[in-house]
């Protein structure tokens, strides 16, 4: 399935590209927000379906409990740790590093708001390196889920609740929808919290 | 990306139906999910696609970004399986 997806994805960025050439910004907005959202909407309403159908994935989400809510913390402190130990190898600022990192690949936020915060060169690295946070998730969820059903969450940290969502359900089996959705949810809720808290150290 | 209502309202009335229709006969959704991937990732690539000044920003940041993610992401499953056996999580 992973070919098709990333076919798609190179189509996609494809077609995009060359209607800023010779499309109209009407098209831009249909399809990247029209399109996108109705396919999420209708994906959300499929993967509730066949949730809602699974009486086991029903029985282990309730053994779960509160206890899902130590994904999304263990997500947020992981990235952040990760990110400090990076920037110590690359020689980059540490704390920048770990603010755009505390966007846990919601590049839409962190790029804006660590460019308003840290400036314009910051914003463009927190676009690219949550940017790169999606599309590797999508990428390695077939790998990733063989390590574990939990890894390809925590590889999409906020990005778990939407973009990267399907393939990790796909992958992982439709227990893993309300971990997943759960995880990212709360992961974007923080998001702008962690990234203006620790960008304020700077 | 942060419409909640946008995205929780589809997802609990999936949920809602499927409970509802559980004693009815099986169905296979996997082709609709996969269909609705693919349009999704498409648009998804579009949007990037389109984004001329996040095109323009990847050459210059591009590794150092890579790396960045790269770790972040493995940092962020360690600490995930780890804390996944600390408190039994199944």
């Amino acid at each position: 399935m992973i070919k098709y997806i990333v076919f798609a994805l190179v189509l996609g960025g494809i077609v995009g590209y060359l209607n800023n050439d010779f499309g109209s910004s009407l098209a831009t907005v249909l399809v990247r927000d029209y399109l996108f959202n109705g396919a999420l909407a209708a994906l959300l309403f499929v993967m509730g379906l066949v949730f809602g159908l699974d009486r086991d994935a029903i029985g282990k989400m309730r053994r779960m409990g509160l206890k899902i809510l130590v994904v999304p913390f263990a997500v947020a402190s992981g990235s952040i740790a990760g990110a400090v130990v990076i920037a110590l190898i690359l020689k980059i600022n540490v704390v920048a590093t770990a603010s755009l990192s505390a966007g846990f690949g919601w590049y839409t936020l962190a790029g804006p708001l660590a460019g308003q915060l840290l400036g314009v060169k910051w914003g463009a690295f927190a676009f690219t390196t949550n940017f790169f946070r999606e599309m590797l998730t999508i990428l390695t969820v077939p790998l990733a889920v063989r390590l574990d059903k939990y890894v390809p969450v925590a590889f999409g940290g906020a990005t778990s609740m939407d973009t990267t969502l399907p393939v990790i359900v796909k992958y992982g089996g439709s227990e893993m929808l309300i971990m997943a959705f759960s995880s990212g949810f709360i992961l974007s809720l923080i998001a702008p919290i962690t990234i203006i808290g620790i960008a304020s150290l700077v | 990306m942060f419409d909640f209502v946008w995205l929780i309202l589809p997802l609990l009335g999936g949920i809602a139906l499927g409970y509802a229709l559980q004693s009815k006969r099986k169905v296979n959704l996997d082709r609709i999910v996969l269909g609705a991937i693919l349009v999704l990732i498409f648009a998804l690539g579009f949007g990037i696609g389109s984004d001329t000044a996040l095109l323009s920003s990847l050459p210059s940041v591009g590794l150092d970004a890579v790396a960045v993610a790269a770790l972040t992401m493995g940092f962020s499953a360690v600490f995930v399986l780890i804390l996944r056996r600390a408190v039994g999580l199944k």
